[in-house]
């Protein structure tokens, strides 16, 4: 990569050299006989001059060709197969297409570029203290994208899991399609509203039953509110590209462990209030309720 | 609307405004910022002897719900709860004849209101027709709707605040409704059983 | 922060001020059930929900009546009625109390009544016969609401209720619609009579609204 731009470097380099001197010679022949050529053999010594300017512009022809035989070809234009044909549109407001197509190709390309490297880096350094391991020895389901899924697999989901817990009643309404709302109501204690952004989880917001299940509105009553921040920071915490029905299955089973919110003690300190509010955290992978202070 | 905790505190030679004083200085102590004045009050008619067997019509007003009058009719075999407008009250006068009311029972707890995190803390003086009979502590924890489930939290918090003479028993009404979503309808239920006490109690003679 | 006044300051500062409405003033009739299309549509060009189209009730009442036989003379009578919607679910009751008509002199318009209006819990049916009320009577009625500014114009088919029938096999007790034009306001704002006499004028040859005399109306019978 190095070599080949300063290959490149070069080769320009000599392109303006060359261009220079070709600019000098046609200066010359413009100008034709000049004073200081003298009186004596002015032919001569003008001819003389020429041949100079002619060999130097020469020499530089061939650094040029050399230089640019030491290039490695580029790759030659996008063929986006029978795409191409989009750019003989002759219509006007379709002409414009072929060059978005092509845009917009590049870009992916870069972004699976990117992604490719960020996914490098970042599986060497896992922010996750999941317990969960990716083991390379079970054969991974192939998913290629997990935010735009057939609206199947999602139904499917959200019936397994209403069918997992028997005090999780689950509603759901869809303003967009592949992207649905769920009402998840646990027991009597709480209601959660969940956006899904195909299979992964995109907002969750906890209230108490008689207020509206409206997503931007958080509840009036402290214990949701927090319930709800932690609940941002286990759904951040279970996010699993990988494996994103394990992921919301991991978090639901941790959310059905509210359903003891009030009635549970903290594991830790033995009482049910601190600062006049329950243990509103519950541990990732015991599931044991603590203050928030406590844990 | 959540599980609300009616208690007596005694009074213990205090007088009322004392001990009101004692209590408000706790509850700020423990952060509470003060919201407003409560007041529940309640009226008491008795059916007249033409109707046949005596039935008693509680009338409850309770400032957290301004615009409805509670009424608990007692037929001597059970207790019937209705939730009305405010203009039953017009409709109580329209049953002057049927049913009046004894003015000496005119009873009512009012005080300052608490809020302090997520509990509504009230604070009432009982006056029995202007006569102080005692204090009445109403702890709301409003979060949660079903009296079984948040009954520890709310034992622990009225201990943390009264001390030795906090609860530590639901109260009567509550004990075998533990597990039904709890309206407002309950705390009702709640102070007409305090108010029927303190009816009966000798007065403590101060006036309030 | 001044403590909250009892509720019955609030109401009596009310009363002083006039402000509740415990007067209907009210006018009645009946068409038969081949016009009532006529009617509808008629009522539909005068009333001020144009676009939204009348709204359907079908509702339920009962009507209770307290009764004690005082010593001496006629016993002392007070009408309680109940209404449930029977089309929405958790629509709360009403209770209403309606009192006697005062007919009046002959050129007030309408029939005037005072009368009490409230939204209520579903137990106050136990809790009025637990009172000591008698059911004397119930019914079922079903047809549209219109406005007309404060006007409420509703025309409704009325239905036997029998027994513990179900409400899909109730039998209408006529070939005919009620026709009912009422206003509920504070008293004394008599000037809503002439208002109602003008618009029952709009309905005329279709349906006669008038002052109804049902105290004339039994020794009819």
């Amino acid at each position: 990569m190095e070599r080949d731009l300063e290959q490149l470097n070069s080769a320009l380099n000599s392109i303006k050299t060359l261009r220079s001197n070709v600019r000098r010679v046609f200066e010359s022949v413009s100008n034709g006989l000049r004073a200081d050529h003298g009186d004596e053999g002015k032919e001569n010594k003008y001819i003389l001059e020429l041949q100079e300017l002619l060999t130097t512009v020469n020499n530089d022809l061939r650094d040029v060709e050399n230089s640019v035989a030491n290039l490695t070809p580029p790759p030659g234009a996008f063929s986006l197969g029978s795409t191409t044909s989009l750019s003989q549109e002759t219509t006007h407001e379709r002409q414009a297409l072929y060059g978005q197509l092509v845009n917009s190709y590049k870009w992916t390309d870069k972004i699976h570029e990117y992604s490719a490297l960020a996914g490098n880096i970042l599986s060497t350094n896992s922010f996750n203290k999941t317990y969960k391991t990716f083991s390379t020895t079970k054969r991974r389901k192939t998913q290629t994208s997990n935010h735009n899924v057939p609206s199947d697999v999602i139904e499917n989901l959200i019936t397994s899991i209403n069918k997992l817990f028997p005090d999780v009643t689950i509603t759901t309404n869809r303003p967009f399609v592949p992207n649905p709302v769920i009402q998840a109501s646990l027991g009597r204690v709480l209601k959660a509203s969940i956006a899904f952004k195909g299979l992964m989880i995109e907002w969750v917001v906890v209230k108490a039953h008689a207020e509206s299940n409206d997503l931007w509105t958080e509840s009036r009553y402290k214990v949701f509110k927090k319930v709800t921040e932690n609940c941002h920071a286990a759904m951040c915490h279970f996010h699993s590209p990988m494996m994103p029905d394990l992921a919301v299955r991991s978090f639901m089973h941790w959310f059905h462990s509210y359903n003891i919110l009030f009635s549970a003690p903290c594991k830790r300190c033995g009482n049910h209030l601190h600062n006049n509010l329950p243990p509103t955290w519950r541990d990732l992978r015991t599931l044991e309720p603590y203050h928030e202070e406590c844990k | 609307m959540g599980v609300t905790i009616l208690t007596q505190f005694p009074t213990e030679n205090r007088t009322g405004p004392h001990t009101i004083d004692v209590l408000s200085k706790r509850i700020m102590a423990l952060g509470a910022l003060q919201q407003g004045q409560f007041l529940v009050d309640c009226e008491t008619y008795t059916s007249v002897p033409q109707l046949g067997p005596q039935r008693t019509v509680h009338v409850l007003h309770n400032s957290e719900q301004p615009a409805t009058v509670f009424s608990l009719l007692e037929t001597g075999t059970k207790t019937i709860p209705l939730a009305t407008d405010g203009l039953f009250d017009l409709l109580m006068m329209k049953m002057s004849s049927f049913y009046t009311s004894k003015k000496q029972t005119k009873a009512e707890s009012k005080g300052p209101r608490y809020e302090i995190g997520d509990f509504c803390v009230k604070l009432g003086t009982v006056t029995v027709s202007s006569n102080f009979k005692g204090i009445l502590v109403e702890v709301e924890y409003r979060p949660c709707v079903v009296p079984a489930m948040c009954w520890d939290l709310l034992k622990e918090f009225l201990q943390g605040f009264l001390g030795l003479s906090g609860p530590t028993n639901p109260p009567a009404y509550l004990q075998n409704r533990m597990q039904e979503i709890y309206s407002p309808i309950d705390t009702i239920h709640q102070y007409l059983e305090h108010f029927t006490i303190f009816r009966k109690s000798p007065g403590i003679g101060m006036r309030a | 922060m001044s403590a909250p006044g009892t509720a019955m300051d609030s109401l009596s500062a009310a009363l002083k001020c006039n402000i509740i409405p415990n007067q209907e003033y009210l006018l009645q009739g009946s068409v038969l059930d081949q016009y009532v299309e006529v009617l509808l549509h008629r009522l539909r060009g005068l009333c001020d929900n144009v676009d939204s189209g009348p709204e359907s009730f079908h509702d339920h009442e009962l009507c209770f009546t307290l009764r004690a036989g005082s010593g001496s003379g006629a016993p002392i009578v007070l009408p309680l009625r109940v209404r449930r919607a029977l089309d929405v679910a958790d629509a709360p009751f009403q209770l209403r109390y309606v009192g006697q008509q005062e007919l009046g002199d002959k050129n007030r318009p309408t029939v005037v009544r005072s009368s009490i209006d409230m939204a209520c819990s579903s137990t106050i049916v136990e809790f009025l016969t637990e009172l000591g009320c008698r059911l004397d009577f119930e019914y079922i009625a079903r047809g549209y609401m219109f406005r007309k500014g404060r006007m409420k114009i509703t025309v409704s088919k009325i239905f036997k209720v029998a027994g513990n029938k179900p409400v899909e096999t109730v039998e209408p007790i006529s070939q005919s619609y009620l026709v009912e034009l009422s206003v509920l306001a504070p008293s004394g704002q008599d000037a809503i009579g002439e208002d109602m006499r003008i618009f029952a004028e709009q309905l005329r040859p279709l349906v006669q609204l008038e002052k109804i005399d049902y105290k004339r109306l039994g020794s009819m019978m």
